[in-house]
């Protein structure tokens, strides 16, 4: 079983957010990356499918500050291959990365793709459906459970409200995970240092990142706080007074 | 003439059978010590031969003084009287054989004569009557008392115990009634002399020969038998802390109580099998007398009883002469929450009559969980917050010095300006919203002193004294790095510091080169106060009791400073029944202020407020670590004492004086 995992940095949100002089991007100088929640899931999942089944896991990671630690410490957790895609990724959208990691993965010829299914900058959740369609393999969302039975993998869909969703899909697959069965594991910093020294990272290029069907952003902003209620009070009769003047002014009556 | 008449009425058979059983005990004894020795050196190395002198000194005073069994009352007077007792009879038995054996058999003279033989049976039947009360004492409280930490985890045990205590009863008293026999037959006139046998021989002189000797001879191969038997048991029963304890001493460690041993794998992965534990550590399971001091002051033991240090050691030493029967170390033995729960208050260690060092092999064992990545989730994020931002609040490090925004004078930067004192302000003061208040007032304590200070701003990390209790070493030493690479870089006299854990590892366990010297701010304070350069201008009045910190206290030392800092405010300090090196733990050190909680009737926190409570006219605890505070503030309100007890930092105690 191949498994290739693919996870991407997003700001990390203890810092506070700035937009850059465009005013349609943050500000990624300031920014501080930490791995997208989601696709930690993923990692472990993928983690937990090698342990239970045997295979490879290959963890993919466009470059960023910090994608050698993320890559690192799953290889702790026990990927197998590391692969880093070079390019400046900073701002790029979903139409892009997925152009960028389908290239990578096609040349992996994996059996299961896993990611997470969205990210805080990504709440569509749209790099796995757009990487299934450059693919052509079938993507399922919101998955909490996978396993392998032959060339299917049965997995666990959330729905809304509580409910769940068990049903076949068909090998090779793209899996959008909400949850991994296990929580992420911790690993010791020991051994985040031990496979720096016997793992390896492996550069790939993006050649050229198209954002090609993406929207455009005209304007990021914090949001501007509206005007507040006013508090009408008195006696019924004031309080009816006054409501008339606001009709009045509104020109309602 | 007085001369001891040595194997009277002992034919010759016995006194042959007695040599040849004498040498098979010795054979046996041999036997037993020599696989303890060889088990202990199948852990691995550790060098415990430097300062000879020192370890003698401490040998002389713990195992032949033994001053840590006799600091608690029955305890110490019960074991002192069975060791004197025993110690005595020992000499005197060497001074028969020496007597007849040697220089009457090769030399044919006797020195056991005369007013030397009087004073020698004088002295050994008041040794004997001393031995007998100290096997009374220990009957009475085990069998009779029979205190809770006395109790076994399993039976076999139970019978080693009795087994130990009842074949030395059954000695001394063969023993006596033998000379009583002796001396009814015999009369001689010195009798008067050895007044327990005397006693006894009155009983038995009406009863005549030859029914006496017949008596006589019987009980004394009795006593030969077991006592013999006894010798021979020794390596195999609990009798042999007589060996183990001593050597134990002898080689406890003597770095500083803080100085906790690295790894001894490269890897970090701790203690995952008890072969990979020191001989040290193997020794000290060995060592063990299962008197169960440490679990009386353990405040894990006291609020969950889910971790017993006395058991743990119990089943370890069990553990180590298991066959191999597919039991393992961790769960099998010691569980995951055994481990946890430890506060890492060294309590345990500081009671110890035998000098165990606890704490060592615990945290090996957690270091052996924490590369399995089996720890709890709420220490999970406290530990990836450490790695990523370098505090566990999980905040950026920019905010780190947000506290010192409302201070109107500001406070150097240690990394751009030399200063005097560095001060090492630690995880909560800077970041616990609770806290910051307390921070400020030291800041400004310290501005109205003259003091030349600054902080690392958000150069400073964690500084991982807890962290390497929790078994992270890994994480630990990148702290280490970290805040020794920005100390490297700033020009400072001495370092101070708020937090006691803080104070505990900068002090004893960062590179000697970066911590010349380390204050805590108690520490601090009481030097300015005696300097003249901090003045009061009240005297607060209050009355008020201190809790030790047990990183300040057990951990280093500092006992003095702050209760003169107290003083010095005009406070009245009211101690706790257990005070200084006995304090309670608030229960959130070693990590645990990170873990989950455990459902428990009574946390150390609320029995440690609760103990504040009860002390007449108080209304004050005070104490000197910002974890303390935490936990103290949140037990005042869980224990209903809001309106009776509150908990304050010394440091408001100085600020308020000023």
């Amino acid at each position: 079983m191949n498994i290739v995992v693919l996870a991407k940095l997003v700001p990390d949100l203890v810092e506070e957010l700035t937009i850059d002089a465009n005013g349609n991007a943050l500000d990624s100088s300031f920014a501080r990356l930490i791995i997208n929640e989601f696709d930690d899931h993923a990692i472990e999942q993928g983690i937990l499918l090698k342990e239970r089944g045997g295979g490879s896991v290959t963890i993919i990671a466009p470059d960023a500050e910090g994608a050698d630690d993320v890559l690192f410490t799953a290889a702790a957790k026990g990927a197998d291959r590391l692969i880093k895609i070079k390019g400046d990724f900073s701002n790029v959208n979903n139409h892009a990365l997925a152009r960028a990691f389908a290239k990578v993965v096609s040349g992996i010829k994996p059996d299961l793709v896993l990611t997470g299914v969205q990210a805080h900058n990504d709440l569509d959740g749209a790099l796995g459906p757009l990487l299934a369609e450059l693919l052509e393999m079938p993507y399922i969302g919101y998955v909490s459970a996978v396993s392998i039975n032959g060339d299917k993998v049965l997995i666990k869909k959330e729905y809304p409200g509580g409910l769940l969703a068990e049903m076949d899909v068909q090998l090779p697959a793209i899996l959008g995970i909400q949850a991994a069965e296990e929580p992420p594991r911790y690993v010791a910093v020991s051994k985040v240092r031990q496979a720096m020294k016997t793992s390896s990272i492996e550069e790939q290029d993006a050649s050229n990142l198209d954002p090609c069907g993406g929207s455009a952003i005209g304007r990021m902003f914090q949001p501007e706080a509206s005007s507040h209620a006013t508090m009408i009070t008195g006696s019924p009769d004031e309080v009816a007074e006054k409501l008339v003047g606001v009709f009045k002014e509104l020109g309602i009556v | 003439m007085p001369i001891r008449e040595t194997f009277w009425n002992i034919p010759q058979w016995a006194e042959t059978a007695q040599y040849v059983l004498g040498f098979i005990t010795a054979v046996v004894f041999v036997y037993g010590i020599v696989r303890r020795v060889m088990r202990w050196r199948q852990g691995q190395p550790d060098k415990r031969f430097d300062h000879i002198g020192a370890r003698l000194r401490t040998l002389f005073t713990q195992a032949i003084l033994q001053l840590r069994v006799a600091s608690e009352a029955y305890a110490g007077v019960m074991h002192l009287a069975i060791f004197w007792g025993i110690i005595a009879l020992l000499i005197g038995t060497a001074l028969a054989t020496l007597d007849w054996d040697v220089t009457h058999l090769f030399f044919g003279f006797q020195f056991l004569k005369d007013g030397f033989y009087i004073g020698y049976e004088l002295t050994l039947d008041i040794f004997g009557l001393l031995l007998m009360i100290g096997l009374g004492m220990a009957i009475y409280r085990r069998f009779i008392l029979r205190p809770k930490r006395l109790q076994n985890p399993w039976p076999t045990l139970t019978r080693d115990d009795a087994y130990v205590l009842g074949m030395l009863t059954l000695i001394a008293i063969t023993g006596y009634l033998v000379e009583g026999l002796r001396i009814a037959v015999t009369q001689p006139s010195w009798a008067n002399w050895s007044p327990v046998g005397n006693a006894i021989a009155a009983l038995f002189i009406a009863t005549g020969d030859p029914t006496n000797r017949i008596l006589h001879l019987s009980l004394w191969s009795f006593h030969i038998l077991i006592a013999f038997t006894l010798l021979a048991s020794l390596p195999f029963t609990k009798l042999f802390h007589i060996a183990a304890v001593p050597t134990n001493i002898f080689f406890h460690s003597l770095t500083p109580a803080g100085t906790l041993s690295a790894p001894r794998s490269a890897d970090s992965v701790g203690v995952k099998a008890w072969k990979e534990f020191t001989w040290k550590q193997i020794l000290d399971f060995e060592s063990c007398t299962r008197c169960g001091r440490c679990q009386d002051v353990c405040p894990a033991y006291a609020s969950t009883q889910i971790l017993s240090p006395r058991n743990m050691m119990i089943k370890l030493e069990t553990h180590i002469w298991e066959k191999a029967n597919g039991r393992q170390l961790h769960s099998d033995v010691i569980t995951a929450d055994e481990l946890w729960g430890c506060t890492t208050c060294r309590a345990c260690s500081e009671v110890c009559p035998a000098f165990i060092d606890h704490l060592s092999s615990f945290v090996d064992m957690r270091r052996y969980l924490v590369a399995e990545g089996q720890v709890d989730a709420q220490l999970q994020k406290a530990l990836a917050n450490l790695g990523r931002y370098g505090n566990s609040f999980g905040q950026s490090e920019r905010m780190r010095a947000k506290w010192t925004q409302p201070i109107t004078s500001k406070i150097k930067d240690a990394r751009r300006e030399a200063v005097e004192y560095l001060w090492f302000v630690g995880d909560y003061a800077s970041y616990s919203p609770t806290l910051t208040e307390i921070t400020s007032k030291t800041a400004q304590v310290f501005q109205k002193a003259g003091l030349d200070f600054g902080i690392l701003y958000d150069g400073e990390r964690n500084a991982g004294n807890d962290v390497r209790r929790v078994g992270e070493e890994g994480l630990f030493e990148t702290l280490v790095e970290k805040n020794v690479s920005v100390l490297g870089k700033c020009s400072y006299k001495k370092i101070v510091t708020t937090d006691p854990h803080s104070y505990n590892t900068v002090k004893n366990e960062y590179p000697r080169s970066e911590t010349s010297e380390v204050l805590h701010y108690t520490e601090l304070l009481d030097q300015l106060i005696a300097s003249g350069q901090l003045k009061f201008n009240k005297r607060l009045g209050y009355k008020v009791t201190y809790h030790d910190p047990c990183y300040l206290g057990r951990y280093n030392g500092v006992y003095d400073a702050p209760r003169r800092v107290i003083e010095a405010t005009g406070c009245e300090l009211v101690e706790m029944p257990r005070h200084g090196d006995r304090a309670f733990c608030c229960g959130a050190g070693g990590g645990r202020i990170w873990m989950k909680e455990a459902e428990v009737k009574e946390r150390p926190s609320e029995a440690r407020v609760r103990e504040a409570v009860s002390l007449d006219g108080v209304n004050t605890l005070v104490t000197a670590c910002p974890k303390d505070i935490t936990m103290f503030r949140d037990a005042v309100k869980t224990t209903g004492n809001e309106e009776r007890l509150a908990v304050k930092d010394l440091i408001e105690l100085v600020y308020a004086a000023l």
